[in-house]
């Protein structure tokens, strides 16, 4: 699982994420489909999955937790994981790769990597696309490329998200002057959650909006140069903070670790605000915990996780105790 | 996700609105998120901004000063390309032109052949171009290797034919003929 593992750039960057919308020529999009069809599409795909390393699974034959915590774990998107009728998922046995069949696209294939590394999610998701495109007949059109359902994918299909921490250009209120440059270049910036969420806990995420008229390549070199100057910009800001910001940021890190580590009780809104305190410390330097732990107790916090991976907590209440635990197992071993 | 007011570009811009527990949520693009800004129908994005650190969660919590205002914005606008819509044309899939416009979203892969000249104006306001330079799927690599074999080929016989060497022109006919057709088959 990509949580809970260090990597590049791991101060600033959360993960790499790559999706590639693909679909099958001859068939039509969403509502259009019938039954049969959708039938006949999810045979065609698993063929181009097959072998022991890929798990299927029927998306109805999950609770409403299980569904939303893929999502919490951004392996699904948000929309995959409320429409489960007829619907499968397709994964890898790291589940670095996860394939969504009869998402708003036939299929979109999703790889995931920590921190920030662009190649690897790239090279993930691409050799999964390469099957895909081996056992299947993939609508395509010289003018517009991979066609997809909505306009907004033509071309190469391919979605490339960066998820930062960015609470000092969050501060600085610099988020939104990089909104308007970003999107000068054909990328735009997003909350956590995909498209038109709330940036909780100063994540965002970094990605290509234009995916028409440009190469897989230069998509990479864009993202790569864009993304490695805003990750040095924030790192800027931490080192140049002054002491009193310092020893205030210092002394909050330490009472929110006292929280997570002695409370019986602490519900998911309480952990996207430690987190960003706590994680923006790690990162200055001014506690040792380690980041990709901050990373997984967030991503497991989340109210669908605890439950899915809880058997028989379903209550708000019961949800704030199992959180309080998960806060220890994860974090406990840690001095800072 | 298109912009729920110009219903051209793509949202990026998320605005939350609680009043009293009745909680509405905006998806916007830059642009249309910009220009509500300006007109004062949106608190800026400096005025929405409490410190950060002091509740994260608060940043994008920005009301409408004028609600009424904006739901005209958002239902009035037109469409994609607007007005000149030909509602007849209609693709195999039963998509019209005018339920494509509006809905922003193909029926099939063929809709982007049947209403091609009229989606361009679409796909160019979304990604600045109208034309793919990206990877190719396997299945057409060789089809785009035969066509631009047949480039080369015309020009080659141009030439010939400038220098009147007819016998070699003649022989880049059959060549491209041969071409051509398993172009045709290959389709």
């Amino acid at each position: 699982m990509w949580y809970g593992t260090k990597g590049n750039d791991s101060d600033v960057a959360i993960s790499t994420r790559v999706r590639i919308a693909r679909n099958l020529a001859g068939y039509p999009f969403g509502d259009r489909l019938d039954d049969a069809k959708k039938k006949e599409i999810i045979e065609k795909i698993d063929k181009a999955f097959k072998g022991k390393e890929w798990k299927y699974t029927d998306m109805s034959s999950l609770t409403e937790a299980q569904r939303q915590s893929l999502a919490d774990r951004h392996l699904i998107s948000r929309e995959f994981a409320g429409c489960p009728a007829g619907t499968q998922l397709i994964q890898n046995k790291d589940q670095d790769v996860n394939v969504m069949v009869l998402e708003e696209d036939h299929v979109r294939i999703q790889s995931i990597v920590p921190g920030f590394d662009i190649r690897s999610a790239m090279e993930k998701a691409e050799a999964a696309e390469a099957k895909l495109d081996e056992a299947c007949d993939i609508a395509y059109s010289e003018k517009y490329g991979y066609i997809t359902h909505c306009p907004t994918n033509l071309g190469t299909g391919i979605r490339i998200s960066v998820m930062l921490h960015l609470p000092a250009y969050t501060r600085a209120g610099g988020i939104k002057a990089l909104a308007l440059q970003l999107a000068k270049l054909g990328l735009t910036i997003r909350g956590a959650d995909g498209e038109g969420s709330d940036p909780s806990g100063n994540i965002y995420q970094i990605s290509n909006q234009v995916t028409l008229g440009v190469t897989e390549d230069e998509l990479v070199e864009r993202l790569s140069n864009v993304v490695g100057n805003i990750i040095k910009e924030e790192r800027s800001f931490h080192e140049k903070a002054g002491e009193e910001f310092r020893s205030d940021l210092r002394e909050n890190a330490r009472r929110n670790f006292g929280i997570l580590m002695f409370s019986e009780r602490i519900s998911s809104r309480e952990i996207t605000d430690m987190y960003s305190t706590l994680r923006l410390a790690a990162s200055s330097g001014l506690i040792k915990l380690p980041q990709e732990k901050l990373d997984e107790l967030l991503v497991r916090s989340m109210p669908s996780t605890v439950e899915a991976e809880h058997k028989g907590v379903t209550t708000p209440e019961a949800r704030d105790r199992a959180r309080a635990e998960l806060a220890r197992e994860i974090l406990g071993e840690s001095a800072i | 996700m298109l912009c729920e007011k110009c219903k051209k570009n793509e949202a990026t811009f998320y605005y939350h609105e609680n009043v009293n527990g009745n909680e509405k949520n905006y998806r916007l693009c830059a642009d249309c998120a910009n220009e509500l800004e300006k007109s004062g129908e949106l608190k800026t994005w400096k005025e929405s901004v409490e410190d950060p650190f002091a509740g994260f969660g608060k940043l994008f919590t920005t009301p409408f000063k004028q609600m009424d205002k904006l739901f005209s914005g958002l239902f009035g606008a037109p469409a994609l390309t607007g007005g000149q819509a030909k509602s007849q044309k209609q693709c195999s899939c039963g998509m019209t032109l005018r339920d494509l416009l509006d809905g922003g979203m193909a029926g099939c892969p063929d809709c982007y052949t049947t209403f091609e000249e009229e989606l361009e104006p679409t796909v160019r306001r979304i990604h600045g171009r109208s034309s793919h330079e990206g990877r190719i799927p396997a299945k057409f690599r060789g089809k785009m290797d035969t066509k631009k074999k047949i480039e080369q080929l015309e020009k080659e016989r141009a030439e010939a034919v400038r220098l009147e060497n007819y016998e070699k022109a003649a022989e880049i006919r059959d060549q491209l003929n041969e071409l051509r057709k398993t172009l045709e088959e290959g389709a």
